[in-house]
C-alpha cells in the first residue's frame, strides 16, 4: 500500500475504486476493522501481500467492503508476507482454529488437501461460467476427484530483457534456443551486462528458472507414475553439463547468493541485462520512469521486453505459481466462506481486482485471456500465453507433498548449484537422484 | 569480598510481630515454594505439554492434518541418513562455536573498555546496544543489503582501500557465506556479551584492584588473577545461553540466505523448518529439533559442569 | 585504569573501543542512510561512479513519512511496548525469586529443578510454535496480546532465573546471615538486603528479556491476526515487502524508529545500574 496515492489508487483500479478515495489511506487501513453492521457471521480472510499494493487496497477498501454489504457478513481481511503463510496455515490446522480463507501458492492445497472443504460447487460454477480452469489449476486444485481450493489467478515469470543490449550482442529478438543464449549472453556479460538468475535457496525465482530449464532439455524428477525416480538420465547430464559453461559465461556469479528480491534490484540498477522474473521489474520501471534510467538516459521502460524461457530438445516451459482460495476444514463459516469466494470469484467482481494487476497475473480461466487489460500494453502481452507452456513441480508426477519435499529442500536448484561450484554433472545428477529417490521412497 | 560495607542498616532489623505466614515462610522448604510456584507455574502450562507433544510428533508419521501413526524411531532413522541434515549440523556445531568464541572474546574486550571512565560513557553504553535491539529481521536485512553483489558497501569500502580489485560474492560462495552469517551473528550478539559482562565487572569491588595494585600486579596479572575469577560465573553463564540462542538460531539464517548456496548454511533450525512448515512433514521437522537435542545436551552439560566448578572454587 | 603514558591510553583504549563502535554502529548507520536515501539513489551498484555510499545530497524524509502515515506502524510500536514490557516483568518476577530460592535456599529437588527449568530452554521455538498452537487456542488468547505476554516468558524465564542464580552467587552468605541474626526474616533479608545488591543482574536480565520479546517473529507471527494487534517486526515485514518488491526506504525507517527510543531507555538504565553499583559498593 506504500506509495500509492488517491490519484494513482483510481488509475490503476479503474473508476471502481472511486469509494475508496474517501478517508486517506491511515484510515483505510486501519478500516480493515470493518465497521459493525450487526452481522452474526464473521469471516477471516488471509492473503499474501500483493506484488501490486494497489490490488490489496482495492481489495481491502472496495471489494471486501462490497462483500460485505452483498452478502451480510463481516470480513476480516489480513495480508502477510508470502514466505511466512505455510507458518500459518499449519499451526491453524493443527490447532483448528483459525482464518476461514487462506490464500494458498504454488501446490500447496494439495499439502493441506485433508485439512481442507469440499468446494467443488463453487469451483465448477466459476469454471463453467469463465470458460474452463487452465489444466495446472486443475492439478493443483483438485484432489481425490474434489476441488480443494477455487482457482484465483496465476503468476508467472518471463525473461525480462533490455533491447538496446540485446541489440548490441546483435539479437534483434531474445534468443530461443540455449544456444542461442549461451551466444547472446557471452557477449553481453565480456559487454559487462551479464544475464542474472538465482542459483540460491528463495521462495521462488531459483524454481521459477531451474525446473523449467531441466524440463526443457527433456528431463524430469519422477515418471508418471509419481513413485519412478527418472532424474538420472541422459537428458538431465546434459541439462548440467550445458549450465556449468553458461554460467560461468554468461551470468552474474552473484547469482548464488541472490533471493526474490535481488534480481530485480541488479536489473533496475543497470547491472543485468536479462532475467526471469514476474512483471514487477517492468512495473517498477514503468512506474517511475524517471527514476529508472538507461546509460543513455532514457526511461528504461522503454528498453525493456519480455521473452519465454530458453527452448532445449524437450520444448519450452515455465513454473507459474496458481493462486488457490482454500476453505479450511476446520472453519465454521464454511458456507459464507463458499459464499464469499462464489461472489468474489464471479466475473464483475474479479475483474475489478484483475484490472489492477496490470497484467501481473493470468486468470485462472481461460476466459480472462480476452480481457481488455492485455490491450494496454504491448510489452505485458507475452505474460497472457504463461499459463498454456505450464508444468508443475514434480513433474511428470503429481505436485504433491513428495514434489513440494523435493522443492523446499531445493534439490533440483542445489544440483546445478553444486556443479557450478565445481562438482563433475554426474556427480551432481547423483546426488540429487539420491536425494529424490529418498524423498520418494 | 568486601561486601560487608554494603548494607547501611534498615527498617529490617526489628520486626514487632510474626505472623503465621511469615512463619511458614522462615521454612526455607515452604519458602522455596512459594517462589518458585509462578515460574514452574507458567512453565508448566506453555512448555510441558508442546514439548511432550514435541517428542511425541517424533516418533509418529504425522503430516500436516493427518494424525499420524506410532513409527518408533524410524524418522531418527531416516535423519541419521540424511546427507543434508548431517551438513547442517556439522553447519550448525561451526557456527556456534566461532560465533561464540567472537562474542565471548569481542564482548569481554568491549566490556573491560566500557568499564573505564570517559566522556560520553552513558551514551556509548547504551547505544553499543543497538544492534542487539534492533529487530532481527530487519536488521539482517540491512546486511543482506550491505552483502548484495550488486550493492555491496563493503566491497566498495575494500576497493577503495585497494584491496580488491574485484567484487568478493560474500552469500554466494559456500565458505564465506557461512562466514558472513557468523559475522552477522557475532556482530548481534557483542553487544550483550559486553554489557552483561560489563555488569558483572561493576559488582567486582575497585578496592580489590587497589590492593592488588599496591602489591605490585601489572594491569594483566590484575585482570588474570583478580578480575576474571570473579566475572566467571556470570561469564559461564552468559555463554551457556549463548551457546544455546545461537545453536537454535533461526531468523538470521531464514532472512540472509535462506539456508543456501547448495546448503552451505543450512543450520538444523533453518531444515527443520522447511521440512515441518514447508513440506508438512511435521514428525520429520519435530524429529530433525530434536535429534540434536543429544549433542546440545553434551556440550550444555559440559559448560554446567564448569559452572559448579567455579562456583565452588 | 589504564595507567602511564598518553600513548598507552590511546593504544589500549581509544583506539580498540573507537574500532567496536564502528564496527558495531556502521550497519546502523547504513540503516539511517538508506532511511533518508531517495529511491533513485538507492539503485545504484556498488562500482558505479556516481555511487555514494556514506551520505546523499538530498536527504528526504520521504520513507519515515510513508511509514508513519500509511502503514499502523504507531499502532505496532505501541503494541509491541506494551508486550515487551509485560513479558519482562513476569519474567523478571519469576526468575528473581526462582532464581534466589535455587541459589539460596536447600531442600529436596533443587538441583532437579534448576536443571529441569534450564531444559526447557533448550526447546528450539521452530518446534514449540506448532503445539503451542493449541494451547493458544483453548484459551481463547488468539488474536490478543496475551497470547505473546504469557508466552514469551517461556523462553525468558530460564535465561532470567540462571542469570540471577550466577549474581546471586557472588553476594556473599554471610550479609544475609549477618542480617538474619539481627532479627530480620528470611523474606525480609531476601527482599532488602540481596535484590538490591542484585539490581545490576536483575537489569541486564531485563534488558536481555526485553530486546528478545521485542525481537520475537514466530510467536508473534503465529498467534496474531488483525493488523492493528501486530508487532513491529511482523507488521513491518508483512506491509513492506510485497512478493519481490522490498520498500527498503521503509523497512529501514521501522528498524530506526523502533529501536531508537529503546536505546534511550537503555542508556538511562544502564547509567542507573552502575550507579546503584557503586553507590553501593562505597556505602
Amino acid at each position: 500500500m506504500v506509495r500509492i496515492n488517491r490519484r494513482r489508487l483510481l488509475q490503476l483500479s479503474g473508476a471502481g475504486a472511486a469509494t475508496a478515495a474517501a478517508g486517506g489511506l491511515a484510515g483505510i487501513l486501519a478500516s480493515s476493522r470493518a465497521p459493525a453492521y450487526g452481522q452474526t457471521t464473521n469471516l477471516h480472510w488471509v492473503r499474501w501481500s500483493d506484488y501490486v499494493p494497489a490490488s490489496d487496497q482495492l481489495l481491502r477498501n472496495k471489494i471486501v467492503p462490497d462483500g460485505e454489504k452483498a452478502l451480510g457478513i463481516k470480513i476480516q481481511f489480513e495480508t502477510i508476507n508470502a514466505n511466512d503463510i505455510q507458518a500459518r496455515v499449519t499451526s491453524s490446522i493443527q490447532s483448528g482454529s483459525g482464518p476461514d480463507i487462506i490464500m494458498a501458492v504454488n501446490n500447496w492445497p494439495q499439502l493441506y488437501a485433508t485439512s481442507l472443504a469440499d468446494v467443488s460447487d463453487v469451483a465448477e460454477e466459476i469454471g463453467n461460467a469463465q470458460g474452463g480452469y487452465y489444466d495446472m489449476c486443475k492439478t493443483v486444485g483438485i484432489y481425490g476427484g474434489k476441488w480443494i481450493g477455487v482457482p484465483w489467478a496465476i503468476g508467472g515469470g518471463l525473461v525480462v530483457y533490455r533491447k538496446s543490449w540485446l541489440a548490441e550482442a546483435g539479437y534483434e529478438k531474445f534468443p530461443v534456443t540455449w544456444d542461442q543464449w549461451h551466444d547472446a549472453g557471452r557477449k553481453l556479460k565480456a559487454a559487462g551486462h551479464p544475464i542474472g538468475q538465482t542459483l540460491g535457496h528463495t521462495f521462488g525465482d531459483a524454481s521459477g528458472f531451474w525446473y523449467p530449464y531441466l524440463w526443457s532439455w527433456g528431463g524430469k524428477e519422477v515418471e508418471a507414475d509419481g513413485k519412478t525416480v527418472a532424474l538420472n538420465s541422459k537428458e538431465t547430464i546434459e541439462s548440467v553439463k550445458f549450465a556449468v559453461p553458461f554460467w560461468n559465461d554468461c551470468c552474474d556469479p552473484g547469482g548464488l547468493a541472490w533471493d526474490d528480491s535481488s534480481n530485480n534490484r541488479a536489473f533496475l540498477s543497470g547491472t543485468i541485462s536479462a532475467t526471469n522474473n514476474g512483471a514487477s521489474i517492468y512495473l517498477e520501471a514503468k512506474k517511475k520512469p524517471d527514476m529508472y534510467l538507461t546509460d543513455k538516459g532514457t526511461a528504461m521502460k522503454d528498453d525493456i521486453s519480455h521473452a519465454p524461457l530458453g527452448t532445449g530438445a524437450g520444448g519450452h516451459f515455465a513454473l507459474p505459481g496458481p493462486f488457490i482460495d482454500m476453505v479450511m476444514g476446520y472453519s465454521k463459516n464454511q458456507k459464507a466462506a463458499k459464499d464469499f469466494l462464489r461472489w468474489v470469484h464471479s466475473k464483475p467482481v474479479f475483474e475489478e481486482w484483475f484490472t489492477s494487476q496490470q497484467g501481473y497475473t493470468d486468470g485462472a480461466t481461460k476466459y480472462w485471456e480476452k480481457d481488455p487489460v492485455w490491450d494496454k500494453d504491448p510489452v505485458m502481452l507475452p505474460f497472457r500465453d504463461l499459463p498454456n507452456s505450464a508444468r508443475l513441480m514434480g513433474y511428470a508426477g503429481p505436485p504433491n507433498q513428495k514434489a513440494a519435499e523435493v522443492q523446499t529442500k531445493y534439490i533440483i536448484v542445489d544440483m546445478y548449484a553444486k556443479a557450478v561450484q565445481g562438482m563433475p554433472a554426474e556427480d551432481a545428477v547423483k546426488w540429487a537422484t539420491g536425494e529424490l529417490t529418498k524423498v520418494y521412497a | 569480598m568486601t561486601f560487608t560495607t554494603v548494607a547501611a542498616p534498615r527498617s529490617y532489623a526489628r520486626t514487632p510481630r510474626r505472623g503465621p505466614v511469615t512463619r511458614l515462610l522462615e521454612d526455607e522448604r515452604w519458602l522455596a515454594i512459594v517462589l518458585l510456584l509462578p515460574t514452574v507455574v507458567l512453565l508448566g502450562l506453555f512448555i510441558a505439554y508442546p514439548f511432550i507433544k514435541g517428542i511425541m510428533l517424533s516418533v509418529t508419521d504425522t503430516k500436516v492434518g493427518v494424525p499420524g501413526h506410532f513409527v518408533g524411531l524410524q524418522n531418527f532413522v531416516n535423519v541419521w541418513h540424511d546427507g543434508i541434515f548431517r551438513v547442517a549440523v556439522w553447519n550448525t556445531c561451526i557456527y556456534t562455536a566461532i560465533a561464540t568464541i567472537f562474542k565471548l572474546a569481542l564482548g569481554l574486550w568491549l566490556a573491560v573498555l566500557l568499564n573505564n571512565n570517559f566522556k560520553g560513557k552513558a551514551f556509548t553504553r547504551a547505544f553499543i546496544l543497538l544492534p542487539f535491539i534492533i529487530p532481527t529481521v530487519l536488521s539482517t536485512l540491512a546486511w543482506k543489503w550491505m552483502f548484495d553483489p550488486t550493492f555491496s558497501v563493503i566491497n566498495w569500502g575494500l576497493y577503495r582501500l585497494g584491496i580488491i580489485d574485484h567484487r568478493i560474492n560474500w552469500l554466494g560462495d559456500p565458505d564465506l557465506a557461512l562466514i558472513s552469517v557468523i559475522i552477522v551473528n557475532v556482530w548481534r550478539g557483542v553487544p550483550f556479551f559486553a554489557i552483561s559482562l560489563l555488569a558483572g565487572l561493576q559488582t567486582i569491588s575497585p578496592e580489590l584492584h587497589e590492593a592488588a595494585a599496591i602489591d605490585g600486579a601489572r594491569a594483566w596479572q590484575r585482570f588474570r588473577h583478580v578480575t576474571w575469577p570473579l566475572l566467571l560465573p556470570v561469564t559461564l553463564v552468559v555463554m551457556l545461553f549463548s551457546v544455546i540462542q545461537t545453536f537454535a538460531d533461526f531468523q538470521l539464517v531464514y532472512v540472509l540466505t535462506g539456508g543456501g548456496p547448495a546448503n552451505a548454511t543450512q543450520l538444523f533450525s533453518t531444515y527443520a523448518y522447511q521440512i515441518g512448515i514447508g513440506t508438512g512433514l511435521l514428525s520429520q521437522g519435530a524429529t530433525i529439533s530434536l535429534a540434536v537435542f543429544p549433542v546440545l545436551l553434551v556440550v550444555v552439560i559440559v559448560q554446567l559442569f564448569y559452572i559448579r566448578k567455579a562456583e565452588t572454587h | 585504569m589504564i595507567e602511564g603514558a598518553s600513548w598507552r591510553r590511546w593504544v589500549f583504549f581509544y583506539v580498540p573501543l573507537t574500532a567496536f563502535i564502528v564496527g558495531l554502529l556502521f550497519p546502523f548507520y547504513w540503516m539511517v542512510i538508506t532511511t533518508v536515501r531517495p529511491d533513485n539513489e538507492l539503485y545504484r551498484p556498488w562500482n558505479a561512479p556516481n555511487y555514494a555510499p556514506f551520505w546523499t545530497t538530498h536527504p528526504t524524509l520521504e520513507h519515515i513519512k510513508d511509514l508513519l502515515t500509511e502503514t499502523l506502524f504507531t499502532t505496532w510500536l505501541l503494541n509491541t511496548m506494551i508486550i515487551a514490557l509485560s513479558a519482562t516483568i513476569i519474567s523478571l518476577f519469576c526468575g528473581l525469586l526462582a532464581g534466589y530460592a535455587l541459589s539460596r535456599l536447600k531442600f529436596p529437588l533443587a538441583g532437579a529443578l534448576g536443571t529441569g527449568i534450564f531444559i526447557t530452554y533448550l526447546v528450539p521455538q521452530t518446534l514449540l510454535f506448532i503445539p503451542l498452537a493449541d494451547i493458544i487456542r483453548n484459551f481463547r488468547l488468539g488474536d490478543s496480546p496475551w497470547a505473546l505476554i504469557l508466552t514469551y516468558p517461556t523462553f525468558l524465564i530460564p535465561f532470567c532465573t540462571w542469570l540471577m542464580m550466577g549474581y546471586f552467587k557472588s553476594i556473599p552468605k554471610e550479609l544475609e546471615e549477618c542480617a538474619r541474626i539481627d532479627g530480620a526474616t528470611r523474606w525480609k533479608a531476601m527482599l532488602f538486603i540481596i535484590f538490591p545488591i542484585a539490581v545490576p543482574g536483575i537489569l541486564s536480565a531485563g534488558i536481555f528479556a526485553f530486546t528478545l520479546s521485542w525481537n520475537e517473529f514466530i510467536y508473534a507471527l503465529v498467534f496474531l491476526s488483525s493488523p492493528d494487534e501486530k508487532t513491529v517486526p511482523v507488521g513491518v515485514t508483512s506491509e513492506l515487502i510485497r512478493g519481490d518488491v522490498f520498500y527498503w526506504g521503509e523497512l529501514m525507517a521501522g528498524a530506526l524508529l523502533g529501536s531508537i527510543p529503546v536505546a534511550f531507555v537503555y542508556s538511562f538504565f544502564v547509567e542507573h545500574y552502575v550507579a546503584s553499583v557503586t553507590g553501593s559498593v562505597k556505602g
